[in-house]
């Protein structure tokens, strides 16, 4: 989708953290772009909005990543956030089975919203708890593998896994952005704005189906 | 004195026309009246200590004190300029009833007077920028104009630095021209010039003297300033004649030192600095704009050193502001919550983009050099963005104005389509035209950067990324393609969304919502909300919100008001715990019940639609984002209570959802028992794990798709048909019925599994 190097320079990636509350979005989020980690459970502060740059082979990426902090709870408002994502992070609790299945809920809903366009990864987070563990590796990666995700395990706590994550996850972005680019052949700029523009719309309808209400997004 | 007093009679007969004449801006006169507490003082001043403040200043510096018991004011001292005590001369004060209204009045006048006809006038014309609006947007507009025009002669440019420690000081170049600049760095300076002696005073008054000189600026800039609102003809002219009548008494020597440092404390306590010091050396300064009395200023003898570990330095070139000071400090803390909060970081850098001189002004070079060596080292970048995007919005204006230009016709064709088609609304969607719109502002970006000019200028900015110049060049091009039709736009979308039906889904919404408190719009417990006074910033944010044309600064805008309500939350909770991003929205939606929502959505709207695309995925379009969500919350939100009073067949029809929901919700409520159950005996229930996940998997995917919360609406629309076919025949009891409501009701709590469970 939207990949916002016109030139192939810079690239500009949105992407979208999604999973039940306390499996550890925020944690990850903030473990990767600042380094940080904080032991005890805050709820997701005032952290919901972070970038990072990285340089993948000679190509500028830039991260654009979206926490939808406690938006869990307005499940309705999902598409609003991750429409125009290029990639999705769904992130559940290895000890916590019912994470798990909030993730599968938000791959159908993603694959249904957003078809093929997005990214997706499964991310079990909290390795460090392993003894605690109810999410089996096997389901888990056989699931991801018959959905198209890509499945990773990390432990925010021991900054494990994550770098890796997100850097897979920029490649396929780029690998998707630059097949897109392929596909447009020349004149990408103009074309890419005026689709952008068209796309909000395109979600639209499914994103605010109840009577088209604030359906300019 | 006399003069003035003379004079007054004159002014008295313009005073009405206001100071500056956009609507809702308060004039120079309501600013006095905010500034009472400057030229007003409250109790420890008494008659000897204004007079003895008063002792060596100009004629026609004046003081009103107020009476030692009663606290009216009672007393105006006015000073003749002379040295010893006769050179003040007391006026008594009546006040009666309405008698002391009237006087009010005209002691405002006199400040307005004595503002208008001294070297004060400069520094009280900044001041008359301070409002909401000024503080709000980033006053590129109004500037662009001053900046090239200009003759280097008549430069007047302050500096404004801004201490790590919120302090804002304020330093008059010409202070500094007179005077050097050692005390920058030599901070052994102070203690001798903070003693208040009069002759200093006289003798740095009698250097100031700079009328002609302000004046001339004066009107050059209320020329300028025609072009943004024709009422302002008027008001030239008739400060041009409050200052003939003035000019006779006018020194003419043009070397000037005005006032000193202004140093700007964040205060609880409004009013208790020696605000007359300020009067009589001749910068009187309003503590705060729109009458909020949360920070005082204080004037810093001259020589004072600059705050320590300063970290922001602005420039006031001709005294407009460029960066509005912070309007309060308590809703904007030092910098370390600056660090923690992201919004921050676009509003550090967007509100106070730090121009930096142009070449052309050599005394502001100079002084820039003197100030920048300093304070950088202390680690804030300056850039050079102001001036720059001065340029680049000159540029652009020039090119669209040019004749036969390729992009002025690019440009006219635009605004006179957009016209011609908002007046049309046949067929299309306010959200189409808007996106046509869009797009024709993404052609005319390309028109323009084909003038090698254009693209030398961008070249030339090198202090800024690829986003930032993007940003500078969208923000050019909304002035001359946006600023023309953005009334039409509103009205198109305002029509589009009245047809629809938004607005009124919006509006009825809101007064079911209305009442509810945070906890109950799906915050968590203790979360603090704005307290009335930051409420009343955030209605005039968004106020200044809507009146900004360009939507990139209405993001900006909204940017503050989102750090304001983050700030809120944690300073206003019940708890004293910190409150972060999971209850934004619940807060957010909170301030919007208690705004103008119709006027949102459509700004909405226009930001949503206008904003380069590209931008929508920065913070910025987080933002909106979160907006956007908010505004469907309330318009989607169906209120519970409402179906108890519905018919029965109504109430049939409903059960039957209750029907297909009861069995999705036994499932979720199980598995809410067993989540708590498992989060106690996690290791007991580790082996036999796997197997029930899997059946309750196909449990779930059975009545996966259906939805029992707010928005079952939408997300049962979301569904695919067969999804929404009764899925099982499982009796419905009165006690399952019960118990849907009741985890509906909690399904707006933190922990709520229920309603997730069905989102797909």
């Amino acid at each position: 989708m939207a990949a916002g190097g016109a030139g192939g320079k810079t690239y500009s990636f949105k992407v979208v953290l999604l999973g039940e509350g306390c499996v550890g979005k925020t944690s990850m989020v903030l473990r990767y772009c600042e380094n940080k980690f904080n032991d005890k459970h805050i709820t997701t502060l005032q952290a919901s909005f972070l970038t990072k740059k990285l340089n993948i082979t000679g190509k500028r990426v830039n991260l654009a990543i979206w926490d939808t902090a406690g938006q869990e709870r307005f499940h309705a408002l999902g598409p609003i956030y991750y429409r125009d994502s290029n990639g999705a992070v769904l992130v559940y609790d290895v000890t916590d089975e019912d994470s798990f299945q909030k993730v599968k809920n938000w791959v159908k809903e993603l694959r249904k919203m957003l078809g093929n366009d997005i990214c997706l990864c499964i991310v079990g987070n909290k390795i460090d708890l392993d003894k605690d563990r109810h999410v089996s590796v096997e389901d888990a990666e056989s699931y991801a593998e018959s959905v198209g995700a890509k499945h990773y395990h990390t432990s925010a706590k021991l900054n494990k896994g994550i770098e890796e994550l997100f850097l897979d996850l920029c490649k396929r972005m780029m690998e998707t952005a630059q097949a897109e680019e392929r596909l447009k052949g020349n004149g990408a700029s103009q074309s890419a704005s005026s689709r952008r523009g068209v796309q909000i719309v395109d979600d639209e309808p499914q994103a605010t189906p109840a009577g088209g209400c604030c359906s300019s997004g | 004195m006399f003069a003035s007093r003379a004079a007054h009679g004159r002014v008295n007969g313009t005073t009405a026309i206001p100071w500056r004449s956009s609507r809702r801006k308060p004039n120079l006169l309501e600013q006095l009246k905010g500034s009472e507490c400057a030229w007003c003082p409250a109790a420890p001043w008494e008659r000897e200590g204004a007079r003895a403040a008063l002792c060596g200043t100009p004629a026609g510096s004046f003081l009103v004190v107020r009476d030692s018991t009663t606290s009216v004011p009672s007393l105006l001292c006015v000073s003749a300029g002379g040295d010893n005590n006769e050179a003040v001369i007391d006026y008594c004060i009546k006040s009666t009833g309405t008698v002391h209204t009237a006087n009010l009045t005209k002691r405002h006048q006199l400040v307005l007077f004595y503002s208008l006809t001294r070297d004060v006038l400069a520094k009280t014309r900044d001041l008359s920028q301070l409002e909401p609006e000024t503080w709000l947007c980033s006053p590129t507009d109004q500037q662009t104009d001053e900046m090239t025009q200009r003759e280097p002669s008549n430069v007047m440019c302050s500096i404004q630095l801004t201490s790590t420690n919120g302090a804002l000081c304020i330093i008059n170049p010409l202070y500094l021209r007179e005077h050097g600049d050692d005390w920058l760095t030599n901070r052994t300076t102070s203690a001798q010039s903070a003693t208040q002696s009069p002759t200093n005073y006289r003798k740095e008054r009698r250097l100031s003297s700079t009328r002609a000189w302000a004046g001339a600026g004066l009107l050059t800039k209320r020329a300028i300033s025609m072009e943004q609102d024709s009422a302002a003809i008027t008001e030239t002219s008739a400060l041009t004649r409050a200052f003939s009548a003035d000019s006779p008494h006018c020194p003419t020597s043009t070397s000037e030192t005005s006032a000193g440092v202004v140093l700007r404390r964040p205060s609880r306590d409004a009013a208790s600095f020696p605000a007359p010091y300020r009067v009589s050396s001749g910068s009187l300064t309003p503590s705060t704009p729109g009458g909020s009395n949360r920070e005082s200023l204080e004037l810093l003898p001259h020589g004072s050193p600059v705050p320590l570990s300063p970290h922001r330095v602005s420039w006031i070139e001709d005294g407009v502001w460029l960066p509005p000071p912070r309007p309060s400090s308590r809703l904007h803390p030092p910098s370390q919550e600056l660090d923690s909060l992201s919004i921050s970081s676009i509003e550090e850098e967007q509100e106070y983009q730090i121009p930096s001189p142009a070449p052309h002004h050599q005394s502001a070079h100079r002084l820039a050099d003197k100030v920048i060596h300093r304070l950088s080292a202390v680690g804030q970048a300056l850039g050079g963005l102001v001036c720059q995007k001065k340029r680049l919005t000159n540029r652009v204006q020039e090119l669209s104005e040019r004749k036969g230009s390729a992009f002025a016709e690019a440009v006219k064709g635009f605004v006179e389509m957009t016209l011609k088609k908002a007046g049309d609304h046949s067929g299309v969607t306010g959200s189409e035209f808007l996106q046509e719109v869009r797009s024709s502002l993404s052609s005319l970006r390309e028109t323009l950067l084909d003038y090698p000019d254009i693209l030398a200028l961008l070249d030339s900015i090198t202090d800024l990324n690829d986003s930032e110049i993007d940003s500078l060049v969208e923000l050019s091009l909304h002035k001359v393609a946006l600023k023309p039709v953005s009334a039409h736009l509103y009205s198109c979308i305002h029509t589009s969304r009245t047809n629809d039906g938004s607005f009124d889904r919006l509006q009825s919404n809101m007064s079911v919502l209305e009442k509810n408190g945070v906890e109950e719009l799906g915050g968590s417990a203790g979360v603090g909300v704005p307290d009335s006074l930051t409420l009343e910033r955030i209605q005039q944010r968004w106020t200044s919100m809507h009146e900004v044309y360009s939507p990139n600064k209405k993001v900006q805008i909204l940017l503050k008001v989102c750090k304001s309500i983050y700030h809120s939350m944690s300073a206003n909770a019940s708890s004293g715990t910190a409150f972060g991003a999971d209850d934004f929205l619940p807060c957010l939606t909170w301030v919007l019940l208690r705004s103008d929502v119709v006027t949102l959505h459509l700004d909405t709207d226009y930001m949503m639609e206008l904003l380069d695309p590209t931008q929508l995925q920065g913070e910025g379009g987080y933002y909106l984002t979160t907006l956007y969500a908010s505004l469907y919350y309330i318009s989607s939100f169906r209120p519970r209570l409402a179906a108890r009073q519905l018919s029965v067949e109504a109430q049939n029809s409903l059960n039957q959802w209750h029907r297909r929901r009861t069995l999705h919700c036994n499932q979720s409520r199980r598995s809410r028992n067993r989540r708590t159950i498992r989060r106690q005996t996690c290791r007991d229930r580790g082996s036999q794990n796997s197997e029930t996940g899997t059946e309750r998997r196909e449990e779930r995917s059975g009545g996966d798709g259906e939805s029992f919360d707010n928005n079952e609406e939408e997300t049962q629309q979301q569904t695919e048909p067969e999804a929404l076919q009764p899925l099982d025949e499982e009796t419905h009891t009165p006690s399952d019925c019960n118990q849907r409501d009741e985890v509906t009701s909690k399904q707006e709590e933190r922990q709520s599994m229920c309603g997730e469970e069905d989102h797909r």
